[in-house]
């Protein structure tokens, strides 16, 4: 009973972030013309094109994302069986920096003045692929779990001393840009971007179903998991993929949002009070849908017009729930 | 009758390093086995091969007549269930849903649960006597009662052979014996094997159909614990040096040191064994009699190495034997008596009083003093009255 109204409070509370961040930014739409734009299609060309070409879709994108990287890290947390793994710890995003390094600081810009955002996508995407490829490829040889992370942590460190060096000899000016890229926007996300993320939800959430029983078998370690029937090296080459995918779609759009995918797990833990993965992957999406909404938000509206990266938001606010919520436990993963 | 567990010619340890070698068991339906020995003599290792969490080095493990290897893990997880020395720590489960994951291999892929599943959900939660843990958080638990939920969880799985590393490892006494009085009603009543490393020898001895012994990297010994448990063997196994083992009665004693204040304890049926146990922690040196051979003094004496004056079983004591108690009296420098029970067969032990008294030897006793006016008459004026044999230490 407690599950379901969280869910539903949850929720509402995600429509109510919906339309508030609908109707807040550099540019206020009230309420009621925003109803009239977005269900009667009623057309005063600025409004409209703001909220149809502009918010929309990044406010879409930034919830989807946000649900991604929470159930990433939930499943790197529960298969890690640490409480401070996130999304990242596999060297996704280290991947994904390394490449878009490569195009923006040394420039293989491929005649273009500037970049396309484009290009920098594809070469993140690009990026967190070969880290996944190599891990997955490393996955069933590994003796166990706690290797692997290891691995993964350490390619992060390899592709973050590449990336410096990079920095080290790059032009200023596009030494910044790679900074603000590294710490994500939402800002230009358009539809179509989104939609690829629509498509792809509907992909992983077959998968994230079929996965939350051996998942749930593994909250009691990779030895017990082996006894009770799982198919050790299929599930971790799936988790490695899944939260690849999961991470990586995210970061080769918006680049590498922090925090998100560390908090979220705990807050569902402990509001949901369980660690039944079957309840913890949906609870974990639709907070993270509603925490990355309204640090979308705060990174929109508080130093309007000048926009904040997401991720000094989402560090903000999430180091401290973390902080609190881990005090406040009474149980681990 | 159909072997549930058989290896033949088994290896096991990690990569190349062999752990232990040449194992060749079967184990029948419903037997409680147990596997003895050492820390680091490579139980753990034997067990995590044969529940296919390592593999072996080379040989064979059938179980119920199939080779494990040609088994796909569901196969392997509907014939074996584990608990491992692990401890996981899934704190937000209750104890049902930590039960129901022993389900695993049976469910659909979704993992969800039947009428039958809940129900062999419900039977493993009463079988351990977990009934009311099941709306508990596991976090909440003490590890009595997470012992018994992992317990529960194996038996959910359904097996033939439930395979157990150390499972009273943490365990109060109490929590221990519930453990183990499980895992053996499991094993007549459900008919299902029970194959456990044990650190207790002499729980082990009493329930195990057959017990395993390793050490040094090979099977020592194997077979039911009357054949297999006696002294030298267990002395051998854990390399026991200043400790008895005792195979009749199945428990440990320290042995006697070489110390010379020599107390003189008469006692018999039972009343001397504690004050020999803390004359001996505390540094006396003991002798007691008279005592018979059937006697349980007798035997932890025995254990103890201490010196023992005794009468056979059955028999009045002799001449000789008394004369033998006398001798021991002159170099005593105390004598005390146990409060025994006195009846027609050890009536001689009062002779032993009156010796102890005529050569102006300290006299303690454990009875009260109408008791001992009863027994002794006038020579109970003489005696040292004792409220219980802790004040023996205070005074002498």
């Amino acid at each position: 009973m407690r599950r379901i109204s969280l869910f539903i409070l949850s929720s509402i509370i995600f429509v109510f972030l919906l339309l508030i961040n609908l109707a807040f930014g550099s540019v206020h739409i009230p309420f009621k013309d925003l109803f009239q734009i977005v269900f009667l299609h009623s057309s005063d060309s600025t409004a409209s094109s703001i909220i149809w070409n502009i918010r929309l879709p990044r406010i879409l994108f930034a919830s989807l994302s946000g649900a991604y990287l929470s159930v990433g890290g939930l499943l790197l947390q529960v298969f890690f069986r640490n409480p401070i793994v996130g999304p990242y710890v596999l060297g996704i995003s280290a991947g994904a920096t390394l490449m878009v390094g490569i195009v923006m600081l040394v420039g293989i810009s491929i005649g273009l003045l500037g970049i396309h955002p484009f290009y920098i996508s594809i070469s993140a995407a690009f990026g967190a692929l070969c880290v996944t490829a190599l891990l997955v490829s490393l996955s069933s040889r590994v003796k166990d779990v706690v290797t692997l992370l290891v691995i993964g942590l350490m390619m992060g460190y390899l592709c973050y001393a590449v990336t410096s060096i990079l920095i080290t000899f790059a032009e200023k000016e596009k030494v910044k840009g790679f900074v603000l890229w590294q710490m994500g926007s939402f800002s230009g996300i358009v539809w179509k971007e989104f939609y690829i993320l629509l498509f792809s939800a509907l992909f992983l959430s077959i998968l994230l179903s079929i996965i939350k029983k051996p998942l749930n078998a593994f909250l009691l370690g990779e030895e017990y998991a082996k006894t009770m029937g799982v198919n050790i090296k299929l599930l971790r080459k799936l988790i490695v993929i899944i939260s690849s995918i999961l991470a990586g779609l995210v970061t080769a759009f918006a680049g590498p949002v922090a925090f998100i995918g560390i908090a979220v797990p705990h807050m569902a833990r402990l509001l949901f009070k369980t660690s039944d993965n079957g309840i913890l992957i949906p609870a974990s999406a639709i907070l993270g849908a509603d925490v990355t909404l309204m640090c979308d938000l705060l990174a929109r509206t508080l130093m309007s017009p000048v926009e904040l990266p997401i991720s000094s938001i989402t560090a903000l606010f999430g180091a401290p729930v973390v902080i609190f919520l881990l005090l406040k436990r009474r149980a681990t993963i | 009758m159909k072997s549930v567990l058989k290896t033949e010619d088994l290896c096991v340890g990690y990569g190349k390093k062999e752990i232990v070698s040449g194992i060749s068991q079967r184990i029948l339906k419903g037997q409680f086995v147990s596997i003895l020995g050492p820390n680091g003599s490579g139980k753990t290792t034997i067990l995590k091969t044969l529940a296919k969490i390592i593999a072996p080095i080379k040989g064979r493990i059938y179980i119920n007549g199939l080779l494990l290897d040609s088994l796909s893990s569901k196969e392997v997880a509907k014939n074996l269930s584990a608990v491992l020395t692990e401890r996981p720590s899934p704190g937000l489960l209750t104890g049902f849903e930590f039960v129901s994951l022993g389900r695993y291999p049976y469910t659909d892929i979704f993992g969800r649960l039947t009428q039958r599943d809940k129900e062999k959900i419900k039977e493993a939660l009463k079988l351990v006597n977990a009934e009311d843990l099941s709306e508990r958080y596991f976090g909440e638990l003490s590890d009595g009662e997470r012992q018994k939920l992992i317990i529960a969880r194996a038996i959910a799985q359904d097996p033939k052979l439930i395979i157990l590393d150390e499972p009273t490892i943490h365990l109060d006494p109490k929590n221990k014996i519930e453990v183990l009085n499980i895992l053996y009603r499991l094993s007549k009543e459900k008919g299902i094997t029970v194959l456990v490393s044990l650190h207790d020898v002499d729980v082990a001895s009493r329930i195990s159909d057959l017990v395993i012994l390793v050490k040094d990297g090979k099977i020592i010994d194997f077979g039911p614990p009357e054949k297999v448990i006696n002294q030298e063997k267990i002395c051998k196994l854990y390399d026991l040096k200043d400790v008895h083992f005792n195979s009749k009665l199945y428990t440990f004693e320290l042995l006697k040191n070489n110390s010379r204040k020599e107390i003189f304890v008469i006692a018999g049926a039972g009343t001397g064994t504690p004050i020999y146990r803390m004359l001996l922690r505390h540094g006396f040196g003991i002798i007691t009699g008279i005592i018979h051979e059937n006697d349980i003094d007798f035997h932890v004496a025995s254990s103890m190495r201490l010196e023992v004056i005794s009468e056979k079983a059955f028999q009045e004591i002799g001449k000789n034997t008394l004369k033998k108690a006398f001798s021991f009296i002159d170099h005593a420098k105390a004598v005390i008596d146990s409060g025994f029970p006195l009846g027609s067969l050890n009536r001689e032990n009062v002779e032993l009083i009156h010796y102890a008294i005529k050569k102006e030897k300290q006299v303690y006793t454990l009875r009260k003093r109408e008791e001992a006016y009863e027994l002794y008459r006038d020579l109970s004026k003489k005696l040292i009255y004792l409220n219980d044999f802790y004040s023996f230490l205070e005074r002498a």
